[in-house]
């Protein structure tokens, strides 16, 4: 149990998210943001709330006046920021139920707030250790940035054994400021027996730049629901994500770039490489508000076939409510083309090694949009561990 | 640029109503048979008893009624205006009970004269192999050229179909969209009449198109015609739908189901410009099942109805089978043209290509969405998906929604969506040589379609141009 | 009779760009403008036109008299002035034939119907003039063309169109030495006592080929200097540098 006090604020919050998740109807077939994807995933039955997750830091130096404290700290030091930024709205992509269980049950994670003006170069890292067994843990991310103010952040998901079976709800609010940078990378490297939702809501104000990036490797099962919305005019947001299902994996992506300003652009970037008998969902949607006129928005999903057991599903939307939008979004399922296999064997490399790097370089192309050497070496990293296994 | 369609001129307003003008007409009700309003299982003992249908389709129409009460609206994924039908308040058959002429000299004069107003009878004489006329419930006017016949083609109406040719209408009947297939399908399954069953023997090529033209006449009513067309092998065929409506004050319902089947290598290419009144709901199930070598093509153009909810289809059942989905949508203010194609590949190396068009005018609104299904166990599949959506007004809008489904690595799938506006620096372009704004915008519009437009047979992509200016007059203030 | 440009100033969104441009093109003339990149030569064309990204501050723009501001881009051009883009736009979908046609179409009074077979015989013989394909009328208009075919079809329109004053943006840009020539003789061919030219370019070598009747140095939006065609030529050797000589004498 926790030790320190939570502000009334939060225990009422908490008391409200557990009416909320009783309440609540379990997603069902008829709701669009489950199409394709595995409802028996969603039972949690024999799994208990528990802290009992591992949660680690390490933390650059900070220059003056940025905080960087666990979750329960700033719950009792930064209450008033934390309830500014807290959940501010309840997720779109469909899972409001778990959003509330997350609410109801959050201890631990990290709370960024970096103030005007002030610029963090080095990555802060916050490794999130799944432990015991049939436990379910609630790891929160909550970054703020100030008016132009710059920060990146690293959440490394993770299980202690490859044999207890966890589940993990992740939250992660990102708040960027006019003309602001924020970069935030989650890299997902559960055991094979555990299952993971993340559910992330990014906002980018005036001017400011969002990259959030999502590399899933472990895991049973994983849903990461990723909304961005942009507010203010001369936003940019980047969203980017690479996967490498195997076995029996299964992955379901939900993505929403919500234009809810004039002259603001996105760009989206979602590469799978499906190994085994892996199953994907990709479901995009770009959403161009009445009046957010002159917008750019893209939206891109690659899967590359692997194997002859994969399968691949991908629903890229668009609504356009605006006039003077440019807007596309494409989607395409291929296997590695026999000419560049041929073309690298006819350079002595053999065909399993070409295939290899071909996929990587596949991977690599969605890494390389993070523009943080930092992150980029964490996720290609994690590429690797998984190539390894396969 | 934005342009402010509030500020549309009488002239244009003129020009824009002459084209509603040309099939916003009905004539007083003559009718022999009417099964009253709503619907209940009374309704279908009605039509069973008035067409003497066969015991096994009264039970096919009885399980339709079951199935549409079963099914809930797909508001889930659709838009709410389906909860504006009011299906109890829809006369589901009207007819005068004559059997369909074989002559024009033979019609009714006033079903005659709709028919010419619409230029029905002089496209026969011009292009075509062989014409059906639905008046309301029932096809007022049949008839296919002498040669065709003696060749063994057939190209009756459903209820003559499915009564002088059961041993080739039955086995193929529903099979390609099972009643269930969605809760529209169901509802046709339960009170269909009229429409065309057509079958092409082994080997026939035939040149020139049939075509069937659709019209309703009675308000309140709901039209309901099942189409099946059967290629046998190595055939070929081309088929034609128009379809018109007055504007009435109260909505009118249209609800089709539409079977394809070729059979080995066969050809079918099934055309439709949907002109409906901007009071019809069109709720339209299409789908053609291609087999080995087989081709299917559905060329589609939306530009009536209040709302359109139409996405062909192609099963592609044999090896090499093609399938094939073109399609123009233009919404204008009121409209909501909500299209797609739907391509179920299921054999080795079959290959499926959709090519959609969309242009939202005004406050109008259009849709599109996709499936592309392709299964275990299957090698070398492709689909290539592009849809391009063009907004006119800053009110305008549109939507993408394509699904995506590869099993396995030996397949190539492609989608590629784009929203564009016409550029600014093209129009100054056009302008600058002395086009006027609105003959600007046209031209670029039909610019934006003309690749598709030309899949159509002459006679209907100067009638399509033609529409298109039509609608784009008004468009700029 | 003449194109008549006084104390023209225009802004784009906050920035000045013409401050001032006085310019009087006679008809049966060809003046060229000169100038460096963002003397605002371009822009000048763009606001004659009638281009909406400008805003004109004050001054006029007459044509034989016509009140050339006062009226839509359309308008003005079946008034009689043209412009040969230098970067034209792309009309995909849209046949040359059938836009040249519209645009002689909007010039005949309601209800009249261009004439299609005379319509055909004089475009194919402006585009034996211009050397080009007869394939070229079914292509859709500059969709995939190479610089020299945009150029050209440029031309082709001006020589369809028959307009009282012609304006070439930077027609040189992008051609070589035979596509120049080409160009220019279509140009040439154009040239009468009914019809005035303003070309504006950066190089002097169009203007081997096309002769101007009186050159004008462009500058910061303002004409700054005015010569016969032998200004062309001593801007050809000595380059604009006497521009910045005489703005540090203004200093």
């Amino acid at each position: 149990m926790m030790t320190t006090t939570v502000p009334a604020w939060f225990a009422d919050l908490q008391d409200e998210a557990r009416a909320e998740y009783d309440t609540h109807p379990m997603p069902s077939r008829r709701d669009e943001t489950w199409r394709f994807g595995n409802l028996k995933q969603l039972d949690f039955g024999g799994y208990t709330p528990d802290e009992g997750s591992e949660i680690r830091f390490s933390i650059p130096e900070l220059p003056d006046g940025v905080i960087c404290v666990p979750f329960e700290e700033a719950l009792e030091k930064h209450s008033d920021l934390v309830q500014k930024y807290f959940m501010r709205n309840e997720p779109r992509l469909g899972s409001q139920k778990f959003a509330a269980l997350h609410k109801a049950n959050v201890k631990n994670g990290l709370f960024v707030y970096v103030p005007d003006n002030v610029q963090v170069e080095k990555p802060i890292e916050v490794s999130h250790v799944l432990k015991g067994s049939n436990k379910m843990t609630f790891p929160h991310t909550l970054v703020v940035t100030g008016k132009n103010a710059q920060v990146s952040v690293l959440d490394r998901f993770s299980s202690a054994n490859d044999d207890d079976a966890n589940i993990c709800i992740a939250v992660n609010d990102l708040i960027a400021g006019e003309g602001s940078r924020l970069t935030y990378c989650a890299i997902q490297e559960l055991n094979l027996v555990s299952r993971m939702i993340q559910i992330n809501e990014t906002s980018v104000g005036k001017d400011a730049t969002a990259k959030a990036f999502t590399m899933n490797s472990g895991a049973q099962w994983a849903r990461n629901e990723a909304l961005s919305i942009l507010e203010g005019e001369g936003a940019h947001s980047d969203m980017l994500s690479c996967s490498i299902p195997s076995g029996t994996q299964q992955f379901d992506q939900r993505t929403f770039q919500h234009h809810a300003a004039p002259h603001t652009n996105s760009d989206l970037l979602y590469k799978n490489s499906l190994y085994g008998n892996a199953k994907t969902v990709f479901s995009g949607l770009i959403l161009v508000d009445e009046g957010a006129h002159y917008t750019d928005a893209y939206q891109t999903c690659r899967n590359l076939m692997m194997d002859d057991t994969a399968e691949a599903n991908s629903m890229p939307g668009l609504e356009i409510n605006a006039d003077q939008v440019k807007c596309s979004h494409g989607s395409t399922s291929a296997t590695i083309s026999d000419e560049e296999i041929f073309y690298l064997r006819a350079r002595g490399i053999p065909p399993h090694k070409a295939r290899r790097l071909i996929a990587r370089g596949f991977s690599a192309e969605a890494v390389e949009k993070l523009g943080n050497e930092a992150l980029e070496d964490a996720v290609l990293e994690a590429v690797e561990r998984k190539f390894s296994t396969l | 640029m934005s342009y402010d369609t509030s500020t549309i001129d009488q002239e244009t307003q003129d020009a824009i109503s002459v084209d509603q003008a040309k099939g916003d007409f009905s004539f007083p009700e003559n009718h022999k048979f009417d099964a009253g309003v709503g619907l209940s299982s009374d309704t279908i003992d009605y039509i069973s008893n008035v067409k003497d249908d066969p015991d096994w389709v009264r039970e096919f129409r009885h399980k339709g009624l079951k199935t549409f009460l079963d099914k809930p609206m797909p508001t889930n994924w659709a838009t709410k205006d389906l909860e504006n039908i009011d299906f109890d308040k829809i006369r589901y058959y009207l007819s005068d009970g004559q059997k369909p002429k074989r002559s024009w000299d033979e019609v009714p004069p006033e079903v005659l004269e709709t028919f010419e107003r619409l230029g029905v009878p002089e496209q026969e004489r011009a292009f075509l192999a062989g014409v059906e006329a639905q008046y309301d419930s029932e096809a007022a006017y049949s008839n296919v050229k002498e040669e065709l016949e003696k060749d063994g083609v057939i190209f009756v109406n459903s209820t003559e179909g499915l009564k002088e040719h059961e041993e080739i209408f039955r086995p193929w009947f529903g099979k390609v969209i099972p009643t269930g297939d969605n809760k529209f399908s169901a509802l046709n399954s339960a009170v269909f009449s009229g429409g065309s069953f057509i079958y092409i023997p082994k080997g026939l090529k035939v040149k020139h198109p049939l075509q069937a033209y659709f019209r309703i006449n009675s308000e309140n009513f709901g039209q309901f015609e099942r189409t099946l067309i059967i290629a046998d092998e190595g055939s070929e065929v081309m088929y034609m739908e128009g379809c018109t409506a007055p504007k009435f004050e109260t909505s009118t319902l249209h609800s089709a189901v539409v079977e394809l089947v070729a059979m080995k290598g066969a050809k079918i290419q099934y055309i439709t410009v949907q002109n409906w009144s901007s009071n019809v709901f069109n709720l339209v199930t299409k789908r053609g099942m291609a087999h080995e070598d087989a081709e299917i093509r559905w060329i589609d153009c939306n530009i009536g109805s209040r709302l359109t909810m139409k996405y062909p289809g192609v099963v592609m059942k044999g090896e090499r089978a093609r399938g094939e989905v073109i399609s123009i949508a233009l919404a204008n203010n009121g409209q909501h043209q909500d299209t797609g194609a739907k391509m179920i590949h299921a054999a080795n190396n079959t290959t499926s290509n959709v090519v959609s068009k969309s242009i939202s005018v005004g406050e109008g609104r259009s849709t599109y969405r996709g499936q592309v299904h392709i299964p275990k166990h299957l090698k070398g599949c492709k689909n290539n998906t592009e849809c391009d959506a063009l907004l006119i007004n800053s009110h305008s809008k549109t939507d993408t929604y394509p699904a995506i489904t590869v099993r396995g690595n030996q397949h190539v799938t492609q989608h590629e969506a784009s929203v564009s506006q016409v550029s600014e620096e093209m129009l100054f372009y056009m302008e600058q040589r002395g086009i006027p704004e609105g003959a600007a915008m046209s031209l670029a519009v039909n610019g934006f379609i003309n690749e598709l437009a030309q899949e159509f047979p002459m006679e209907y992509s100067v009638e399509l141009k033609r529409l298109v200016e039509l609608e784009m007059e008004g468009s700029v203030g | 009779m003449s194109l008549v440009i006084k104390d023209l100033h225009a802004n784009i969104d906050e920035t000045q760009i013409l401050k001032g441009v006085n310019l009087e093109i006679p008809k049966g003339e060809v003046h060229a403008i000169m100038g460096p990149n963002g003397s605002g030569k371009s822009t000048l064309s763009k606001i004659i036109t009638g281009h909406d990204d400008y805003d004109v501050k004050s001054g006029t723009v007459t044509m034989d008299g016509v009140d050339l501001l006062e009226m839509d881009v359309d308008e003005r051009s079946r008034e009689g002035v043209f412009l040969a883009f230098q970067y034209p736009a792309e009309v995909p979908g849209v046949s040359n034939a059938n836009f040249i046609r519209a645009a002689l179409q909007a010039r005949l009074p309601d209800g009249e119907e261009l004439d299609a077979v005379a319509y055909y015989k004089n475009l194919y013989s402006k585009m034996d003039v211009l050397e080009m394909d007869r394939k070229f009328t079914s292509r859709a208009v500059n969709e995939g063309f190479s610089g020299g075919e945009k150029k050209r079809n440029e031309i082709l329109q001006m020589m369809m169109l028959e307009p009282k004053y012609c304006i070439l943006d930077e027609t040189d840009s992008g051609l070589d030495i035979d596509a120049l020539k080409i160009v220019a003789k279509g140009v040439n061919a154009m040239r009468s006592e009914e019809r005035g030219f303003l070309v504006i370019t950066h190089y002097q070598r169009l203007l081997d080929y096309i002769q101007p009747d009186h050159v004008h140095v462009m500058s910061d939006g303002q004409i700054v200097k005015s010569g016969g065609k032998d200004l062309a030529l001593e801007l050809e050797e000595s380059g604009y540098d006497f521009l910045k000589e005489g703005e540090l004498a203004n200093a």
